[in-house]
Order: C-alpha cells, then sequence, then structure tokens
C-alpha cells in the first residue's frame, strides 16, 4: 500500500480561510513576524469579524472546488464588535448540521478562536487542520452533494 | 473596468529571500485589468512611494495592488499615497505576501505559489472596489454628564477647562454622590468633604458648567457628534439662586422621614438639604413625603421662608424639561451596595447590630447620625468588639456577586483602625479571604492599620451570625490556625458587594450602551478602551463601568473628558464609509438584522425598508449575513467581492 | 372521590429497616391526605453521601440506575430521606448536563440517564401539589401550641445552587408547615447545623460539639421537641443525648420524631400507625404549652 503512493502526487488539499482582522489575522501575522512555519494550504480572506461569514459563502466555497474552510475568530468575550464571534458560533452549529445532510465531513469546515497574541496556536491549528482534510481527501463536491441530491 | 497597477515589494530580502519576485511581477501583469505590475526593493521608503506616484500618473491607474507586508503594517501608509496620487483611497487593497507568505512557508515554490493567489484576491477584490467618501458628521460641542458624583465631577470641570460647555444631570438634590458620604478616605485619611468640596464649589461656579439637579435622562436620539437629549428636571420648589440655606422652612416642617443620606439611621424633614456641604447651596421639597400639595395641606415651609427668609419658595412648580444637543455624552452613573438582606447567613435586617459598611462609614462621620461616635444602633452603647466581615455576598458566584469590589479590603482596615483610634479598649476583628491592596500606599496602609492598632485579622469566611444574650455570636474559621472561632460581638459590619446604580439599566438601553453580566457599563475593549462605550460618543467613567477606588475614578473620568475634547476638536467627524448598505428593493422588511447588530444602527423607516445609520455602523458585516433576501451589503467587502476571492483562491 | 393521585416514591435503604416509623407515617399521612405513595420497581441503595464524591465515577453508578428505572414509570420521583433527596437531585442534575462522565456512566450501567426526572421531597409535595392551606384544613387535632424546632441538617439544603430546595441559612418549609399543624416552632440558631452525619456511626463520641450543640441551643430557646426529615439525624441527635449509654433525667431528654409523625398525629392518626413509641407520645403529651406557662 505504503509503495503505491509516489511522494510528489501527495494530495495538497485547498482550504478557503476567513479570518477577522482585529484577532485571527493579527495572530496569523503574529506567527509570521515569529518566523513560524506551517503549511501553505490555507488562503485567508481578512473580514472586519468573523461574524461576516455568511455560512453561504462556506458552501460556495466548497462547491468552487475547495476542500475544507476555515473560520478563525475572536475569543468570546474579546470580539472587537461586542459579539459578532457567538453569533458566527450559532451559524456555524447550524451549517454542522447542514453538512452532515450533504453528507460532507464536518472536520472539512472548521471554527477556530485564535487572539491577536497566539501565532504559535495559529500555526499549530493550520497544521492540524491540513492534516485532517489531507487525510480526507478531495471533496469532489459533485460527487458527493450532488450525487446525494 | 478598471486599470490595476500591481506593486510587488522584496521588503529587502524579507519577501525575496523566499518568494520568487518575478513569477509573482509576471504572473500579475497577466490578470484580468491589470495594465502594470512592477517590483521594488523597499516600497514604504521615499522612492518606493514615488514609483507608485509616478506609475499611476504614467500609466493612468485608477486602482493598486500592494504585495508587501501585513496591512496592519503600511495600510494608511499606501492608501495615502494613493489618494495623493489622485486616486481614491479605498481603490487601494494590500496583499500579504510577507508575515503570511514569504515567512511562514519553507519552501519558495509552496510561497511563491500562495503570493500568487494572494495577488490574485487582492486584484479581484479591487476590480470591484467602490471609490468612497469618508461620512462626514457636524459635531456639537456640547457635553452631557450624567451622574454627578467625583467621576461626573471631575469629567465635568475637565471639559468644561477645555473650553465646552457642560451639561452636569444628577438625580439627588446636590452633587457629590458616595464620596460625600465618607468619613475619611484611604491611604491617605484625608477628610472626604474636604476635598471634595472646593471640587463641588468649582462646577456650581464654572461659567461653562449648567448643573441640572433632582433631574434624569428622559430619552436619547441621534449619535455621536449630534445627539439629542430629554432630561426632566423635577423641581425643588425653591429657587435655587435665592435660597440661602438658612433651614427656617425645615424647622417648621412637621413631617419626618428617615434621611437616605444617612441610610436610614437619622430623621430628615420633608423640605431638606442632603447634607450641610450640598451644592447647590439650597434646600429641596421632597414633594413624595409632604404632607401634600395637591391639595396643599399645610405650606408652613413657605411661612416661614417668607418671614423669616428670603421668599424663595413656589409650591405651584411643576417639572421642567430640559431639551439638549449635545456631541458626546459621559455616563457616570457610580454604584449602590448588594442588598444585604439577601446574605441570610449574617442576619442583616433582622439583627440590628448588623451593618453594612456605608452605614458604619455615616456613623463615622463627625457630620453622622451620631456625630462620629460609635455605638451600637439595638441599645446605643458603646460597642467593645466589632466584627468586620470583608467579601459579604462577593466572590460567590453561586449564592451572590460572582466579583471582587476592590475597595472593601481598604475601606475594612480604615474603618477598624478608626474604630480602634475612637474606642481605645475595644477590639477589631477582621474575616478575610485575601488582602487586596494594590494601589500607591495601599499595602503600607494596610500593614500600618493593622501594626498600630492591633487589629486582628483572621483568614476565613464567616459561617453565621445569631443573637444569644444581647451579643452577635460570630461563627467563623481561621484557616491559618486550622480552627474554628467563635466571637460574641458587639457589631458586626459587612462589607458588602458594590452594584451598578439602579437607574442605569433603564439609562443604558436609552443612551443604546450596552450593559455587562453584572450590570455595569460596558467598555468598549476591556484593556485598550476602558474609557467608551462599544456605541460611538458614549464614554465612561467610575463605578459604573467597574467597581474602582476614588484615584481610579478620577484618573478615569479626567481620560473620558480628553477623549471627548478630541472628539470635540473639530467642527466635523470623519468615519470610516465601508459600512453596511441596504438594496430597498430587496428588503422585505423582515427585521432579523434588527436585532443583530450590536451598535443598534439598523432600524425599518416608516416604508417598513431596513436603514442604516452610517453615523452608527461599524462595518462588521453580521447582518450582511443574515439578510435571508441579500438586500444587505458591506461597502468594498460586498458578497460579490468574497466570492470573487474565494474563486481567485480555488482555480 | 376519583382514583387517588399516585406518586412514584423511592423509600430509600434506611426507610425499610431503621427508619420504618419515618415510612408509615409517611404513607398513613399521604392517605389521609388523598394521595398515595408507590414505590418504584428495582430500587437499590443510592449511596447516601459517598455518591456525591467527584473523583469516582463507581460512586454514581447506583443513583444513576435509580432514575433510570424510575423514568420508565414517572418523570417525577418523592423521596422523604434527605440523604436520598441530596444525592437523586444532584444526580439527575448532573445527567442532564450530557458530561463525558456521564457517557461513561451510561455505557457502564447499560440503562441511559440523561436527567429527565423531577426528584422532589414529601414536603414539596405537601406545599406544591397539596398545599399547606388544604393541609391545615385536613387537621383533626391541632397539636396545641406544641413547641417544636424543626431540625433541617445540610443534605436538604445545600450545596445551595443544586438544591434549591429553601433558603440555606434561614429556611422556612418545614416551620410553615407545622404552624399549620397548630405547632409554635421555635427559631433556635443551629437548625441548618450539621448533625455529624457519619461519624456518629464511625466515631459515636466525636458528635458531641455537633449534634450536642443543636441539642442545647433548640433547648436553650424552649423547644419541646425536634422534628427531623433524615434517619441519620435522628440517630445522631437521639444518641448523643445518651451519655455512655444511659440516658438524661426523663425531663431532661429532648425528643426527635420525624415531621411525617407529627403531621399524622395532627391528621387524627393513631399514634401506632405512626409508629410512635409511648415515650415519646407521653413528651408530646407533657410538654408545657404556652397557656400552661402562662
Amino acid at each position: 500500500m505504503i509503495a503505491a503512493i509516489e511522494v510528489e502526487k501527495r494530495f495538497e488539499p485547498k482550504i478557503v480561510g476567513f479570518l477577522c482582522r482585529w484577532c485571527s489575522y493579527a495572530g496569523a501575522d503574529l506567527a509570521g513576524t515569529s518566523r513560524i512555519k506551517y503549511p501553505p494550504n490555507i488562503n485567508a480572506i481578512r473580514v472586519n469579524c468573523s461574524g461576516r461569514v455568511d455560512p453561504t459563502l462556506v458552501l460556495k466555497a466548497l462547491a468552487s472546488g475547495a476542500d475544507g474552510v476555515f473560520i478563525a475568530g475572536c475569543h468570546p468575550g474579546d470580539c472587537h464588535y461586542t459579539n459578532g464571534n457567538i453569533k458566527t458560533l450559532r451559524r456555524f452549529k447550524l451549517l454542522q448540521k447542514m453538512l452532515d445532510q450533504f453528507g460532507i465531513e464536518r472536520e472539512r469546515v472548521r471554527l477556530e478562536w485564535v487572539s491577536a497574541s497566539e501565532g504559535e496556536r495559529y500555526a499549530r491549528v493550520v497544521k492540524g487542520m491540513t492534516e485532517d482534510v489531507r487525510s480526507l481527501g478531495p471533496l469532489n463536491w459533485k460527487r458527493t452533494v450532488e450525487a446525494v441530491a | 473596468m478598471k486599470r490595476v497597477g500591481v506593486f510587488v515589494c522584496h521588503c529587502g530580502l524579507n519577501i525575496a529571500g523566499n518568494v520568487n519576485i518575478k513569477e509573482v511581477v509576471d504572473k500579475a501583469g497577466k490578470q484580468q485589468d491589470v495594465v502594470f505590475a512592477i517590483d521594488h526593493k523597499y516600497l514604504c521608503s521615499e522612492p518606493g512611494q514615488a514609483l507608485i506616484k509616478d506609475s499611476i500618473r504614467q500609466h493612468n491607474l485608477d486602482a493598486i495592488v500592494v504585495a508587501a507586508c501585513s496591512p496592519a503594517m503600511h495600510e494608511p501608509t499606501f492608501k495615502t499615497i494613493a489618494q495623493l496620487s489622485g486616486l481614491n483611497r479605498y481603490n487601494c487593497e494590500i496583499a500579504n505576501i510577507r508575515e503570511q507568505s514569504s515567512w511562514v512557508h519553507d519552501d519558495v515554490g509552496e510561497a511563491t505559489a500562495k503570493a500568487h493567489i494572494t495577488v490574485r484576491q487582492s486584484i479581484r477584490k479591487v476590480r470591484l472596489n467602490e471609490p468612497l467618501q469618508p461620512i462626514t458628521v457636524p459635531v456639537t460641542r456640547k457635553v452631557l454628564v450624567i451622574g454627578g458624583g467625583i467621576a461626573g465631577i471631575r469629567a465635568a470641570l475637565d471639559v468644561a477647562n477645555g473650553g465646552y460647555q457642560v451639561y452636569l444631570v444628577e438625580k439627588s438634590g446636590t452633587i457629590g454622590g458616595r464620596m460625600a458620604q465618607l468619613s475619611e478616605t484611604f491611604p491617605t485619611l484625608d477628610c472626604s468633604t474636604c476635598i471634595l468640596g472646593p471640587l463641588m464649589v468649582e462646577v456650581y461656579r464654572h461659567p461653562n458648567i449648567k448643573l441640572l439637579r433632582l433631574s434624569k435622562v428622559e430619552d436619547v436620539k441621534g449619535y455621536i457628534g449630534n445627539f439629542k437629549v430629554r432630561v426632566r428636571q423635577e423641581p425643588a420648589y425653591v429657587d435655587e439662586a435665592k435660597c440661602n440655606a438658612c433651614g427656617e422652612c425645615a424647622k417648621a416642617c412637621p413631617a419626618q422621614v428617615p434621611n437616605e443620606f444617612d441610610f436610614g439611621l437619622t430623621w430628615r424633614k420633608a423640605i431638606y438639604t442632603p447634607f450641610a456641604q450640598a451644592v447647590p447651596p439650597a434646600y429641596v421639597l421632597d414633594a413624595k413625603n409632604c404632607l401634600g400639595l395637591l391639595p396643599q395641606a399645610c405650606g408652613e415651609c413657605k411661612k416661614a421662608c417668607d418671614k423669616f427668609g428670603t421668599s424663595c419658595m413656589d409650591l405651584d412648580a411643576w417639572p421642567r424639561i430640559h431639551d439638549l444637543e449635545v456631541g458626546a455624552i459621559i455616563a457616570s452613573t457610580g454604584y449602590e451596595l448588594y442588598d444585604a438582606t439577601k446574605l441570610t447567613e449574617y442576619g442583616y435586617g433582622i439583627f440590628p447590630d448588623v451593618m453594612t459598611s456605608l452605614e458604619f462609614e455615616r456613623m463615622l462621620s463627625a457630620s453622622g447620625p451620631t456625630t462620629g461616635e460609635i455605638k451600637r444602633p439595638s441599645d446605643g452603647q458603646t460597642p467593645r468588639e466589632i466584627v468586620f466581615i470583608q467579601c459579604a455576598g462577593q466572590r460567590e458566584p453561586e449564592t451572590a456577586l460572582p466579583y471582587c469590589s476592590k475597595i472593601c479590603c481598604m475601606y475594612t482596615a480604615r474603618h477598624a483602625m478608626m474604630f480602634r483610634h475612637k474606642v481605645p479598649d475595644g477590639q477589631a476583628y477582621v474575616f478575610y479571604m485575601d488582602i487586596r491592596a494594590g494601589g500607591k500606599g495601599y499595602e503600607e496602609f494596610v500593614k500600618r492599620c493593622q501594626e498600630e492598632k492591633g487589629l486582628l485579622y483572621l483568614r476565613g469566611r464567616v459561617a453565621k451570625v445569631y443573637e444569644e444574650n444581647g451579643k452577635l455570636i460570630v461563627k467563623g474559621v481561621d484557616t491559618l490556625s486550622g480552627k474554628t472561632v467563635q466571637i460574641n460581638a458587639d457589631l458586626v459590619v459587612l462589607a458588602v458587594g458594590m452594584i451598578p446604580s439602579s437607574e442605569s439599566h433603564e439609562l443604558a438601553s436609552k443612551l443604546k450602551a450596552s450593559l455587562d453580566a453584572n450590570g455595569f457599563f460596558s467598555e468598549a475593549h476591556p484593556k485598550l478602551r476602558p474609557l467608551e462605550s462599544p456605541t460611538a460618543g458614549i464614554f465612561l467613567a467610575g463605578a459604573g463601568q467597574s467597581p474602582k477606588d476614588i484615584p481610579e475614578t478620577v484618573a478615569q473620568a479626567s481620560g473620558a473628558a480628553s477623549k471627548v475634547l478630541g472628539l470635540l476638536s473639530s467642527p466635523t467627524l470623519e468615519r470610516e464609509p465601508t459600512v453596511a448598505q441596504v438594496v430597498g428593493e430587496l428588503c422585505s422588511g423582515c427585521g432579523i438584522c434588527l436585532s443583530l447588530c450590536p451598535y443598534d444602527a439598523l432600524s425599518l423607516n416608516a416604508e417598513k425598508i431596513a436603514e442604516v445609520s452610517e453615523a452608527l455602523c461599524e462595518g462588521c458585516g453580521t447582518c450582511i449575513a443574515s439578510c435571508p433576501s441579500g438586500a444587505l451589503t458591506l461597502r468594498n467587502l460586498t458578497d460579490e467581492q468574497m466570492v470573487a476571492m474565494i474563486e481567485a483562491i480555488v482555480e | 372521590m376519583q382514583e387517588m393521585q399516585s406518586y412514584l416514591y423511592f423509600p430509600g435503604c434506611s426507610l425499610r429497616t431503621v427508619a420504618k416509623d419515618f415510612d408509615r407515617s409517611a404513607k398513613a399521612c399521604a392517605r389521609a391526605l388523598g394521595f398515595e405513595l408507590k414505590e418504584m420497581q428495582g430500587q437499590l441503595c443510592c449511596g447516601a453521601v459517598m455518591s456525591n464524591v467527584d473523583d469516582n465515577l463507581m460512586t454514581k453508578a447506583g443513583p444513576n440506575r435509580i432514575l433510570a428505572r424510575a423514568q420508565q414509570e414517572d418523570h417525577t420521583l418523592v423521596t422523604l430521606c434527605a440523604g436520598c433527596y441530596n444525592v437523586l437531585k444532584r444526580t439527575g442534575l448532573h445527567a442532564k448536563l450530557a458530561s463525558s462522565s456521564q457517557q461513561v456512566i451510561n455505557a457502564f450501567n447499560e440503562e441511559s440517564f440523561n436527567g429527565g426526572v423531577d426528584v422532589l421531597h414529601f414536603l414539596e409535595i405537601l406545599r406544591d401539589r397539596v398545599g399547606f392551606d388544604a393541609v391545615g384544613k385536613a387537621v383533626k387535632v391541632p397539636l396545641k401550641g406544641l413547641r417544636v424546632g424543626a431540625y433541617y441538617g445540610c443534605l436538604l439544603l445545600r450545596p445551595f445552587g443544586e438544591m434549591k430546595f429553601d433558603d440555606p441559612n434561614r429556611p422556612s418549609i418545614l416551620e410553615n408547615l407545622l404552624v399549620r399543624l397548630g405547632c409554635t416552632p421555635i427559631d433556635y440558631p443551629a437548625r441548618t447545623d450539621c448533625c455529624g452525619s457519619y461519624l456518629g456511626v464511625s466515631s459515636t463520641g466525636n458528635i458531641q460539639p455537633l449534634s450536642g450543640s443543636i441539642i442545647r441551643s433548640a433547648r436553650s430557646c424552649g423547644a419541646s421537641l425536634l422534628a427531623v426529615s433524615c434517619p441519620l439525624c435522628k440517630y445522631n441527635l437521639e444518641s448523643s443525648q445518651l451519655q455512655n449509654g444511659k440516658g438524661p433525667p426523663p425531663g431532661e431528654f429532648l425528643p426527635v420524631v420525624y415531621f411525617t409523625q407529627l403531621l399524622g398525629l395532627a391528621l387524627g392518626l393513631h399514634p401506632e400507625e405512626l409508629e410512635l413509641d409511648p415515650r415519646q407520645m407521653q413528651a408530646i403529651r407533657e410538654a408545657p404549652t404556652p397557656m400552661v406557662q402562662g
């Protein structure tokens, strides 16, 4: 089995990231300033608040070819806009149920709280999610979702 | 169709060392709408900025993407360059290829590939950006301060000294607040009224301060820079300007009521002055406790005033409505004490010799119910053994308040020390959990109290207080010796917690300022923005925001005042235009967005279409994500742009 | 009259053995008041205070099993013993939290329980379902001025955050009932103090500072007897008055009865039905009343 896998053809998951500018984006920057290395599979879109992230955008990302979506916001109680992150959490819970119904593995969409001082944590989370999605394999939306429909 | 220019920065070797700059430039140049792409060693430097300016002119660019360090570093710099070159500053996007690319990926190939995507994202976004103008709102250069305690007094004076008109609204008949009820203040043992008095007088005499006593805020409309506040002022039935506080009215008044300034430990008449140094120095008729005004049952006060006084009373007075226009509001509503009757283990309200700390404070005061002598409420005898219980109903999430009120360790030390000073053969016991004496001179003060006055500090809690044979049996524990302790006390003083003033709940909803889980005014950020509410234009000072001592209160008040002075320094105010917008034709009037906005910036207009107050909107975007009809959009971060960026990533 | 209202009932171990009088008197009172206590199927020991430890999930297997079985029959479970009440009520609250430890317990028990059973004390049935006023109306023999000290102990009241049975420092539910029976409830400071619990069994000599001071406190405030809701409290309070196996002089012994026994007497039931012994009855009959003391 192992011999059959060629190292060059290792599956590289494509993950769309939504990072809130006040906490998690700053945390990601801190990881950079601290020169902490992590895989390049997550591409970050900077939003003002994780509350901006409409669940339909998450599904759009998956439908457009992403293998995973990563949403990061401030820790509860720290939101720059008071409680946008709590609203994100509510939507996320409902989104998870939808993903179940679509037959999409829950691990593909992840919500994390990363503060502006958690550079190391950001790197760890990115590493973790990349490996998780890698082991799940490519999403193949057409096959997974449109087959169920 | 935009003409986009892409500028890729080497940042010395910071980017160039791990990213193939030439490839990035080449690929960027091939993107749709990109007419020019170039690199430079240090774009933030003078030559770099000059390059951008020249390129914009030469190639007629109307939008730029700067691929460099994080926008957190230089976004304002590059936006300003764009603006100086004739572009709208919102047609400038930053692609972060340093902190989130070059510096974090080992492999040059990986870092470069990611840089391509990041640049592509920014290009797709900037193509759809609208040219925006900052939102300008006028600023009314007047200020409202709600609450006339030491916080409100200090803030009002600082703003007034800064040259602006201040309205100071106070619900009672006098300013001074809690500090006026104190005997001394820690750690200096200054006489509280002596240091507060001059400030109160300064407020009264200040040409820029209009003091509205017996007043409450009834309604608040508008937004930062443009508040319209309706204040209702109850009548004092006494002309402030003419009254000379001779007191003849009170002598003649037959109605006696418990004096709330002394927590019911003494009496006052229905017409009264709250305390001797009250400001304004004029009497107040308490209509609720007067024998009757409609119809007039008595009128002795007016008769006495006409005969012996300055004839300054008017028993036919009515409340006055003040409609104020202000640019900023400072909320300094202060605190009350937690209801000690809820602490059933201590028997407050059942045993007369169990008192709260503020009641004991009034007893210590020379102007108080016992002219400064310590007496048992039950029999008027001098107590010889007093037990002070710290953390009464505090630091107890299950049954009472979860938090610490910060000042109790300090004032308990002062109380115990003053008691020993007045009753030298008395003994004071203090039950404590911790001693929190973190301010300047505080630790030294507590130690001094303990050592000089021989106070007995017992580390442990009190389980129960009950009465037996005229004594209060206090059952507690001393954890340092590991023994249970029983003290047969004459008096028990409870250091009860500080809770926000009972008015704050209603006021907060009028101001649309949020309260935290304990009812205190929320600050915009607990660390970096402790002086302002998340609601723009509302500033906070004093214990109404969180329990604190006088030095912190004064510091916070001056800080809030300085923020207000900054706000008022210009006749207009500019706010970021990247706010929410409603496409009226798509709005179904469902109202889902209204409840989600932390700033109450959304409302339904007369046609039941949602409207955004641009002055209040902070641009978080939470409402956009909730709109089922897609009627809400966030300027320059529309769903269209989000999708464009998503597609740029997954291509 | 329609079919009697019946409540699912968990007596616990003591009420079937050493505290049979508590069980029988309660059942007799229930019948007199028009309802029935129906014992649940599949009873086992609740574990008493041992089940409240947090570091050994095994202790929770028993009470969870009780509640799972009770749930098969009803969503309300009535108890009398303060210990059972405390354990079962708190077990029910923790089960609702659906924590990982609850999953472990359910997997072990193979009888899953995730909350949904209201654990009530007999006093709550009297207060909320029957109503103290209705109880008052059903009194046939008012216990004229009998000076009773209600003793609550710990387990009925604490921890307040979970029990929420009554004010933990100044409770009044028992006094409210006793007043309806014609008694004069005596307020004494030690009525919520600990009796010593199992120390009374394991190191009898050591409960003097606890149970002993409760007796002294009640007597000094004028109580003629104590009314309790826990077999262990009764045992401790009585045994603390026996020095070296001998009792104090007759006039100085403070009898301890279950509140259901006083309730039964007031409802006109026979002392034998309530399993009151002659000494207790003599104490009740000869207790000084306010009128006698003048």
